[in-house]
């Protein structure tokens, strides 16, 4: 391909961009005259302060701290005092507006960097990544603490910190890191397979009915048994006595018949609980739970041929229909599995209930993937879930317990119980059986044919005891080479390998094996600081050309979150990835290789803030659709759609406004559109008129902006603002007096929100919040479309009240704040479609700041400008951001 | 035989024990037979709670100051407790400004933006400054506690737990009380000799990283010699944790009578355990200064709210089932603080006095609710401080939070001019 190089190192000195001067417009110095000063200027000088002397030009963190407090005294509504003259509202509001924009400038310019990047460690996701590289394996590193959080982006130099518990983790888990990968590396080779088959669970079945019924009678017998003596005139004291102590319940009252003279004993019957009383198992067994549900199971066609997926009756101890469990054994070695499963759709199964969840742990309900289920009894389908297991899946029985089970079907037993009595409901039965097995595999693959991963190459010792133990000289050259690989390619000084034998010896003098001492001063490379930091020296402070090597590093760890590869090692070494056309290409190839998935992911989270997707549950109840499979296909489609973007080089306007959709089967059933064909995500055309099609169209992002029970415009509307439009509005400010006028009353969404134009304290950021929300009304809080909402008024106890039930027909027309106006959500799309070029310059403003690991400071608007443009000539593309960027003399200066 | 990996590893999860020597005296007498009782150590100990409070309902009224007043509904589990603690209104860090950082500047009262050219600043926490000099007697300077889930969920901001250092660099802290627990009483059956080698290997380890970073500084620029100097921080601080542990070499292991907590405890049982392990860290006089960043977010949900933890906060709003969560939220908490002020009453030490008496405590958080970060909400109790118990004390509007960490500090006897924001000791707090 072919890129524009015409600003590559035509020189290193950046363009003298000013910082803008931060200055609040004189005019409100009207406002001061009429309100302020009379207790604030040269007559009185309340708490010591003159807001005529305030200069209106803020360069100084002192001055910005004394617009800050003005700007809190007037939120709070304390200044000017509820006696003294107020200004008009519009005055107010106009005031409020620039004082709190000037504040975020002001914030920018004084904290501003100077395009000065900070050295940083690897954050924890990239430690992660550099350990897979190396050893070939993925461990869990959620014990090291969270990156960033004061804000920006996890790339930050400035906001990665290190603490001595930390330099202690990175040691452990550098110990844990070599254990997975020299377990992987000793069992590549094994092969293992089991094979089991559904109507292994059928004789159960039976057999459980057959003692069902069995029960039945003998506990009809022993209750009245019980009755009879209970009905003794002799008895009646007694009986009356336990009659209060049970709350004149029958059932707790049988459980008494020790008490009440001539009752029998259950066991006579033959009910032993082992321990428990006998009598809660006779009173159980009296109602035959779910008889009627196993009775049908028993009575399905193929069911010697198979097992069918129904829901949960018993205890899983006692009888388990739900799902389908099976241990892998625990001899079985860490590495990659393959669960295969023959399995088919019940003939008359309805759409939404032919789909199969795969996880690990049923009880916790961890769904791993979902599939659509095709095949049919006379000819299904075998379906394929990868699975790879560590040494953590070792560690408990918990974690070795592969599940398949019909989606959504007991994700938790609210919901498992919801369904199932409103099936009961239906058909007096239970759940109709709709997803049948015939058998399933489980298999390990062996590894041995895969590319040895780098670290191990380098090693090139013996890996377990069975050889000698390496000699000195071989041991001494072998920790030179692991460690040069571990610091990407900077080789490690003659001292620190000394230290590194040393304790080698040391470890073996305290009765360490070889591979155990090896091990252990491995773990010491994995976690000494030139592993942890990605240094750039810059010696005497002045700024300064990446070396090739550099380049290597920033450029991969941009693009995959992981170490250069030896590719882009050797084109470094040879000085040539610093050529325009060569780092063009490979930033295509990193680009092309699933490791890209490093970047797009936690890139996207953070870009689009979708942190807020895992921060709460949806209300099952209001969106029984809206299920843990459905939830994961959802976030899917942001992270699939962005994929496809870059991978088709497609436009940035694609993301605001499309005739097609990134999605795959559940999404295609909840969307309500045809056309999926594999168990991927997959393009598809969306018919004319559709409100899908872009990120405004996603159950993901409007899901987001709500609380899984009702949407937030507020919140929506705030995120087009800060993610689509680029244009942020301040961060909410504290100590505003709440708004409680209109609790507890039931309100149209758009009269409760109007409330916030009355203040101006609310009206200056709620004027440009609130609309943008109005116009993405039709999307209920799971992101289907709706037509209509409805609300009740809680009661004095906080209960919805049900009379009070306001059902509305969704108004979404607005106007965007001086801005035009929209009749509808496909208006207000259109606006935002128009505005792509906002969007460009917040998107490119993001990648530089997650590319370089420091905020964007005011030098870098002509880079951001750069971008834009070249990019606009493309047509947005986006792979052109990437290219242009990484062009700029900024990637690649220190 | 193979040397152990590390010390915990050796933890014993059993309850076994003997009755404690009090630790204070040990540095110089803990061969002396027959030495006098000595007086119990002081304590100062925050706890906080990210999300604030329900303003309507957790504030004495303010019209009622001093000892006469009405216990609200949200403090209603306290009330046995009335005389032994007071509720502090009208403070505040005047530097705040984040509406989700409900602990990150709570105990430093620093402004975010004072350093030019940065975008997040912190100093040091008043915990911090009271640990450099009621730590240097006890095996450990001073414990971090955090709740188990990640501190954001529960409104707390950023950093790793409520402590940060003298240089504003935040401390880890032990997340949840397994870890807790581990960390205090790790039970250590190594002989002397082998514990002796093991601490010369941990050093020759910390030896080879920071000869490793020495090299990794050559030609660094100076921002980014700055920035390792995190790295050596972290290293000194392992250092003096491994002179400690050099110290205490020989030294009877604390033995507690409280089992090791069953791991995945969460929300409200996990608070409760979490207090116990504070009792047995200071009845085994382990170490004098403590946080606990609470879990909030966990919390809700183990006393079956479903609410998210923000929008309880902004209860304001709808009222409805967010006000009942949040006030839901207050007794759950206050409930949990009464019993542990119940402990703290209960637990001797070896003068014949109670714990109650050489503590410090003030629990609290930056946020009051939603995004209001004036009129902290701030209860302070035990008597260790000299502090003035059982009253509604109305601090003029805005007194720096800082004040009042400043007289808890000076009141347990650590020297200081001034902490944070402070513009004097809040004498209105004193007795």
């Amino acid at each position: 391909m072919k890129l524009s190089v015409a600003l590559l190192f035509t020189t290193l000195a950046f363009a003298a961009e000013e910082a803008p001067e931060v200055r609040l417009d004189a005019k409100h110095q009207q406002l001061f005259k009429e309100t302020c000063v009379s207790c604030h200027g040269p007559d009185k000088q309340k708490g010591k302060f003159r807001i005529d002397q305030l200069s209106l030009k803020v360069d100084t963190v002192e001055t910005a701290e004394r617009w800050q407090k003005v700007l809190n005294q007037i939120n709070s509504g304390e200044m000017p005092p509820e006696d003294k003259k107020q200004p008009s509202a519009a005055a107010k509001t106009e005031l409020l507006d620039d004082l709190s924009n000037m504040m975020v400038a002001a914030r920018k310019k004084l904290g501003d960097q100077n395009g000065v990047i900070t050295m940083r460690r690897l954050n924890r996701r990239e430690y992660r990544n550099s350990l897979r590289e190396l050893l070939g394996v993925e461990i869990n590193v959620s014990e090291l603490p969270p990156d960033g959080g004061s804000s920006g982006f996890d790339t930050v130099g400035a906001n990665l910190f290190i603490s001595a518990n930390q330099i202690d983790q990175y040691q452990q888990l550098g110990r844990e890191a070599l254990e997975e990968g020299f377990a992987w590396q000793l069992s590549a080779p094994v092969q293992k397979k089991l094979h089991y088959e559904g109507e292994t669970i059928t004789p159960t079945v039976r057999a459980f009915i057959k003692y069902q019924i069995d029960a039945q009678e003998r506990a009809i017998k022993w209750k009245a048994a019980v009755e009879a003596a209970i009905a003794k005139p002799e008895n009646a004291t007694i009986v009356a006595l336990l009659k209060k102590e049970t709350n004149n319940n029958a059932s707790r009252l049988r459980r008494e018949w020790a008490r009440i003279p001539g009752a029998p004993n259950p066991r006579d019957f033959g009910f032993d609980k082992k321990g428990e009383n006998d009598a809660d198992l006779a009173n159980d067994s009296l109602s035959a739970g779910w008889l009627k549900y196993h009775q049908y199971y028993a009575g399905m066609p193929d069911v010697e041929r198979g097992a069918y997926l129904g829901t949960q009756t018993r205890h899983p101890a006692e009888l388990n229909l739900n799902y389908i469990e099976i241990l892998v054994p625990y001899d079985w070695p860490v590495g990659e599995y393959i669960v295969r499963v023959r399995t088919a759709a019940v003939k008359d199964a309805p759409k939404e209930r032919r789909f199969l969840d795969f996880g690990i742990h049923a009880r916790t309900a961890k769904v791993m993937a979902t599939r659509e289920i095709s095949g049919t009894i006379e000819n299904p389908q075998v379906v394929e879930f990868p699975l790879t297991l560590t040494r953590g899946n070792a560690t408990s029985r918990d974690n070795r317990l592969v599940y398949l089970r019909e989606k959504g079907s007991w994700d938790d037993n609210d919901e498992g119980g919801r369904k199932r009595s409103e099936a009961v409901k239906r058909n007096g039965v239970g759940p109709e059986l709709a997803l049948w097995v015939d058998w399933v595999e489980i298999e390990r693959i062996p590894n041995s044919a895969k590319p040895k991963p780098p670290g191990f190459i380098a090693l090139n010792l013996p890996l377990d005891d069975k050889a000698p133990a390496p000699t000195t000289p071989e041991l001494r050259s072998a920790l030179e080479r692991f460690a040069t690989e571990a610091f990407r390619g900077t080789k490690p000084p003659a001292t620190y390998l000394d230290r590194l034998l040393a304790f080698y010896d040391v470890r073996r003098k305290a009765g360490d094996k070889p591979t155990a001492a090896l091990k252990e001063t491995l773990a010491l490379v994995l976690s000494s600081p030139m592993f942890i930091y990605l240094a750039e020296p810059a010696p005497d402070n002045k700024k300064r050309t990446l070396n090739d090597q550099e380049l290597a590093v920033r450029l991969s760890y941009f693009l995959w979150s992981a170490p250069p590869d030896a590719t882009l090692r050797e084109l470094a070494q040879k000085g040539e990835l610093s050529k325009p056309d060569v780092l063009a290409a490979q930033t295509e190839r990193l680009l092309a290789d699933p490791r890209s998935k490093g970047f797009l992911q936690p890139f996207t989270n953070q870009w689009l803030g979708m942190d807020r997707f895992d921060f709460f549950e949806v209300n099952r109840a209001l969106y029984p659709r809206f299920d843990t499979g459905t939830k994961v296909a959802a976030k899917g489609e942001v992270h699939e759609t962005i994929a496809h973007v870059m991978r088709t080089n497609a436009s940035l306007r694609d993301l605001l406004k499309s005739d097609y959709v990134v999605i795959n089967r559940i999404l295609a059933h909840y969307y309500g559109i045809e056309g999926v064909k594999s168990d991927d995500y997959e393009k598809i055309k969306l018919p004319e008129g559709s409100p899908r099609g872009g990120l405004l169209g996603m159950a993901a992002i409007h899901f987001m902006g709500g609380n899984g029970e009702r949407t937030s415009p507020v919140e929506r509307g705030a995120w087009v603002l800060r993610k689509l439009l680029h244009d942020a509005p301040p961060p909410a400010p504290a100590n505003i007096p709440a708004l409680t006028r209109l609790a507890g009353k039931a309100l149209q969404t758009k009269e409760r929100l109007r409330a916030h134009q009355e203040d101006p304290q609310c009206a200056n950021c709620h004027r440009k919040i609130d609309p943008i929300g109005f116009g993405l009304e039709n999307f209920d809080a799971a992101g289907q479309w709706r037509t209509t909402d409805s609300i009740m008024a809680l009661d004095a106890a906080g209960k919805p009240d049900k009379k009070s039930l306001k059902t509305w027909t969704i108004d979404s027309a607005a106007a965007l704040y001086k801005g035009p106006a929209f009749k509808d959500y496909y208006g207000l799309r259109d606006i935002v479609a128009s505005k792509s070029d906002a969007f460009a310059r917040g998107f490119s403003e993001a990648l530089i700041e997650y590319a370089l690991g420091r905020p964007i400071g005011f030098r870098d608007q002509p880079l951001i400008d750069t971008m834009v443009s070249q990019g606009a000539r493309k047509d947005l593309a986006f792979r052109e951001f990437i290219h242009s960027l990484i062009a700029s003399p900024e990637f690649h200066t220190k | 035989m193979s040397l152990p990996q590390t010390r915990r590893h050796f933890l014993r999860s059993s309850s076994a024990l003997v009755a404690l020597p009090v630790l204070a005296s040990l540095g110089f007498q803990r061969f002396a037979s027959a030495a006098p009782v000595p007086t119990p150590p002081k304590r100062l100990i925050f706890l906080g709670f990210g999300w604030g409070i329900t303003t309507e309902s957790w504030f004495p009224d303010v019209k009622q100051p001093g000892k006469d007043y009405t216990i609200p509904a949200g403090l209603a589990p306290l009330a046995r407790h009335k005389a032994d603690f007071s509720v502090i209104q009208g403070l505040w860090n005047k530097y705040s400004n984040d509406g989700h950082w409900g602990s990150t500047m709570w105990l430093s009262g620093a402004n975010r933006f004072a350093e030019a050219g940065q975008t997040f600043h912190n100093s040091i926490s008043a915990d911090q400054v009271a640990a450099e000099q009621l730590g240097l007697s006890t095996r450990f300077t001073s414990l971090q506690l955090n709740g188990a889930e990640n501190g954001e969920a529960s409104g707390h901001g950023p950093g790793l737990s409520m402590a940060w250092n003298a240089s504003g660099k935040p401390i880890a802290g032990e997340n949840g009380p397994v870890a807790a627990y581990h960390r205090l009483f790790a039970k250590d059956n190594t002989p002397i000799a082998e514990q002796k080698a093991m601490l010369a290997q941990r050093r020759s380890v910390l030896d080879t990283f920071v000869e490793n970073a020495r090299d990794l500084r050559r030609n660094l620029s100076k921002n980014d010699t700055q920035k390792l100097d995190e790295y050596f921080q972290g290293i000194r601080e392992i250092e003096v944790r491994l002179s400690k542990d050099e110290q205490w070499l020989g030294v009877p292991q604390p033995k507690t009578d409280l089992p090791e907590p069953p791991p995945g405890l969460a929300g409200r049982e996990e608070i409760k355990i979490m207090y116990d392990i504070m009792i047995a860290a200071m009845r085994t006089d382990s170490t004098r200064v403590m946080t606990y960043r609470q879990p909030v977010s966990t919390l809700l949900t183990s006393i079956g709210v479903k609410v998210a933890p923000h929008d309880m906060s902004h209860y304001h709003s709808t009222m409805g089932e967010k006000l009942e969560a949040s006030q839901r939220r207050d007794l759950a908490q206050s409930e949990l603080l009464a019993g542990f002020i119940d402990k703290l009453k209960s637990t001797k030490e070896s003068d014949g006095s109670c714990l109650f008496d050489h503590v410090a405590l003030a629990y609290g958080s930056n946020i009051r609710t939603e995004h209001n970060l004036d009129n902290c909400p701030t209860l302070v109790t035990g008597r260790a401080a000299g502090l003035k118990l059982g009253h509604n004390i109305i601090a003029p509007k805005d007194t720096p939070l800082c004040n009042a960490w400043l007289a808890m500090l000076r009141g347990v006897g650590v020297k200081a001019e001034r902490h944070g924001d402070s513009s004097g000791e809040l004498t209105q707090m004193v007795a």
